[in-house]
Parts: structure tokens; C-alpha cells; sequence
């Protein structure tokens, strides 16, 4: 089973510019180490070893992650995984 | 239609504004921290739009860099090294002579920043560092005062709209700044300005439907947009306030206006610069500090800011001696010389 995220453009630094990145994961904490194993550091940039960081918000088919089972919220084949980092420029 | 409102006439027809929205527009008054590149475009709107009062407070001084999406600059301003604030106004006067407009040069922080929105109906966000927003955040949900939060860097933005106590906070949805480091900025990745115009366009139409009172047309989610890629998304956040305990916005703890030490001392964005702001120097006498420094480096001065270079630094003084230090991101260094030539 495959689904894409799309990686924001701020946080494409840390995939080699990659937009799209594909995850064999069902679960968003799998999902986050498998994208670590790709891209090393990512993992530590959204997640704090316990959940996920306080300056990102992580929606998966529009529903916010900390109201639904935090990292352990399910990913299935179609998934829309979407990260939304906090920025500050103007 | 009353004659002073005809200049609006195409505002006015719109229906869901009207006469009776472009008047409300009128009797509003309007703050806006921030007049860099989301700042200006924000201002320029407002003001042709017609609002009644706006108070534009930013920190900075023109920069031949910024002209690049700052659109109430030109190159004259550069030359003159007028503060942001101070040239909004000028070029805002032209447009409309019938707002009116107040510049204030100063940083916003925790000793000011309730002064700052004290009488505003509504805060628009042209703000360029986390630290200020989470003290806007903590200011306005204190004083029930809307606020429209923007940013963007490269060709990506967000957006959304706080109404205390009905929507979620700012701390609602990013509950601390990212670790130093952690976030890009327009060092790392730039800025494009059709970016800078669409989310400045978004937050002047909030910033419209809010003050004619058409508050069931406001957005009510966080947006986000990717103008390269040409992706344009919006996320439900209204869970957040009912279902996380805010300490700010549910609690109540206004920690960044509490944080009586403040820092005095940060780095800019995209600057390769740190400003230093001192808490009770008062005013700064620039003819006699160029006197004094003429004998060390390049010092030129004008009514609002003295530019003083030594080596590889330039340091620009403002008249509440707060110092702009470019040519590093050294805290240490931009302090040392900051000390060795401004005093303290
Ligand atoms: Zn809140």
C-alpha cells in the first residue's frame, strides 16, 4: 500500500527538494521514521520523541492529528497527509 | 450618495459592501504591525479602500533590497534613509488624503505592545518574526481585540483570522516558536512578491468583511497557499478551541506580555543583521554622537536615524536607541560593538 505527501516547500530543504515523497506506512509515526530512513533529520524537525512538534500541525484528510489518535493515527491507501509548518516571514 | 464617499463608488456598488459598508469602513480604526512587504500592500489597500484611521508601527528603515515587493517605497527612500513607517505615511497621504494615518518607529515588544492595539477595532499582521506575533497574539486575546495573522517565505504563505473567543488563537495552533533554526526564513529561502501580494490580499479582504460587519462571510479555517505550484488549501481548525486548554486564549496566562525581560536583542530576518533595543536610554542626540564617531568610521545623519560604518558593520541608530547592526548574526559582536561606539 502507497500514499504520497506532499512536503511543504519550507520543509523541502530537508527532502532534497522532493514534493511528493511516497510511504509504505500505516500509522503517521511510521510514516514520519520512514521518511527519516529517505531523509535523514526530517524526523527530528516535526517530531519532538514524543508527539509532534508544537510549531506543526498535521492534518490527514483535513482532520488535525492531535484530535484524532496523535502519532498513531491510522494512514490508509489514499491517505491526504498534509504538514503545515509554522512560518514567520512578512 | 454623500460626496465625500464618491471616490469609493465602485467599492460602494459592490452589494455586499454598499454605502452603508464603506461607511462603517469609515468610522474604523485599523492598526498595523509591520510595513514590510505584506505591511505595504496591506496599507495601500486599506487606505484606497477607505478606511477611517490606520496606525502603521514598524521598527525598520528603507532598503534598496525591499523594493524588490515593498510597494509604498521607491528609491528616493532609500537614498534618504527614512524609517518604513515614516515613508508609508507619505506616500498613504497622497493616495488618500481623508485617512488618517499615524506612523510609529518603534519595535514592538512587551513593554509597548498593549499601547500598540489599545483602540484598535481590528490588528492586521505584517510582521516578519514569531516573537512579536505570539505578544500580538497575547495582547489582543487580552483585550478582545480581532487579529489577522499572515506570513510567507518563498512562494509559500498562511493565513488566518483570530476573533478572541470565537475562533482559535494564534497559540492555538502554534503553541511555541520553532526552535532556532528550525524554520525557514528569507535568508534560507527568499521571497517572491506575488506571493507577498496574495496573502496580503486575503488579509485585507478579512480585514474588509470584518470591519462592514459581514462576519459570516469570514474565513474561518487556516490557509495555505503555494503560489509556484499554484495549490491553494484550506484546513477546519475550529476544533482546536474547544478541545485544547490555550494558555492563552483558555487560560488565560499571557506569558509573552508577562515575560518582564523581553529580549532585547534579536536577529532579523534575512538581514544578516541583530537589533538591540535598550529599555531606558532615552533620545538619542545625534550631532553629538557623530561628532564622536567621525573620528572612527563613516557617520551620516538624518531626523530620524544616524548610519555609522566600521569595518564590515554598519550600525543604524534610531532615535529611541534602538541599533540595527548588519553584518553579522553574532550577538556577542553586534553587543561589543554596540557598547564600544553607542555607549552603555
Ligand atoms: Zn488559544
Amino acid at each position: 500500500m502507497t500514499t504520497s505527501i506532499k512536503i511543504p516547500a519550507p520543509l523541502r530543504k530537508l527532502t532534497g527538494n522532493q514534493a511528493v515523497v511516497e510511504t509504505e506506512a500505516e500509522t503517521l509515526i511510521d510514516l514520519i521514521s520512514d521518511l527519516d530512513k529517505k531523509y535523514p533529520g526530517i524526523k527530528e524537525r516535526i517530531y519532538d520523541g514524543k508527539e509532534i512538534r508544537r510549531f506543526i500541525n498535521v492534518f490527514v484528510n483535513g482532520e488535525d492529528v492531535r484530535f484524532k489518535d496523535g502519532i498513531k493515527t491510522k494512514i490508509t491507501k489514499g491517505s491526504e497527509v498534509s504538514i503545515v509548518p509554522a512560518i514567520a516571514g512578512g | 450618495m454623500q460626496a465625500n464617499l464618491n471616490r469609493y463608488s465602485r467599492q460602494i456598488l459592490f452589494s455586499e459592501i454598499g454605502e452603508e459598508g464603506q461607511k462603517k469602513l469609515r468610522d474604523s480604526k485599523v492598526v498595523l504591525a509591520g510595513c514590510g512587504a505584506l505591511g505595504t500592500v496591506i496599507a495601500n489597500n486599506l487606505v484606497r479602500a477607505g478606511i477611517g484611521e490606520l496606525k502603521i508601527i514598524d521598527r525598520d528603515f528603507v532598503e534598496l533590497n525591499n523594493l524588490q515587493r515593498q510597494i509604498l517605497f521607491d528609491e528616493e527612500d532609500v537614498k534618504r534613509n527614512i524609517p518604513k513607517a515614516i515613508a508609508a505615511v507619505e506616500k498613504l497621504k497622497k493616495i488618500n488624503s481623508q485617512v488618517k494615518l499615524e506612523a510609529v518607529v518603534a519595535d514592538v515588544n512587551f513593554t509597548n505592545v498593549e499601547a500598540v492595539v489599545e483602540g484598535a477595532k481590528l490588528l492586521v499582521d505584517g510582521t516578519d518574526n514569531f516573537e512579536v506575533r505570539f505578544l500580538l497574539n497575547d495582547a489582543c486575546v487580552k483585550a478582545d481585540i480581532p487579529w489577522i495573522y499572515g506570513s510567507c517565505v518563498g512562494s509559500y504563505g498562511l493565513t488566518m483570522n483570530i476573533i478572541p473567543g470565537k475562533t482559535p488563537c494564534f497559540r492555538c495552533l502554534f503553541e511555541t516558536a520553532p526552535l532556532p533554526g528550525m524554520a525557514p526564513t528569507c535568508d534560507t529561502a527568499g521571497v517572491i512578491n506575488p506571493i507577498v501580494n496574495i496573502i496580503a490580499a486575503i488579509e485585507t479582504a478579512e480585514a474588509i468583511k470584518y470591519l462592514t460587519g459581514k462576519f459570516e462571510a469570514l474565513n474561518k479555517d487556516l490557509i495555505t497557499i503555494d503560489i509556484w505550484e499554484g495549490s491553494f488549501e484550506k484546513f477546519n481548525i475550529a476544533d482546536r478551541r474547544d478541545k485544547f486548554d490555550c494558555p492563552c486564549c483558555k487560560q488565560r496566562k499571557f506569558e509573552f506580555l508577562e515575560a518582564k525581560q523581553g529580549s532585547s536583542i534579536t536577529s532579523l530576518c534575512g538581514r544578516n543583521a541583530v537589533q538591540i533595543t535598550q529599555k531606558s536610554i532615552g533620545r538619542v542626540d545625534f550631532q553629538e554622537l557623530a561628532e564622536r564617531l567621525k573620528k572612527s568610521g563613516e557617520v551620516t545623519f538624518n531626523k530620524y536615524l544616524l548610519k555609522f560604518s566600521i569595518d564590515q558593520y554598519e550600525i543604524s541608530l534610531f532615535l529611541d536607541s534602538r541599533a540595527i547592526i548588519k553584518g553579522t548574526n553574532d550577538f556577542s559582536v553586534a553587543r561589543g560593538l554596540y557598547a564600544k561606539y553607542i555607549g552603555t
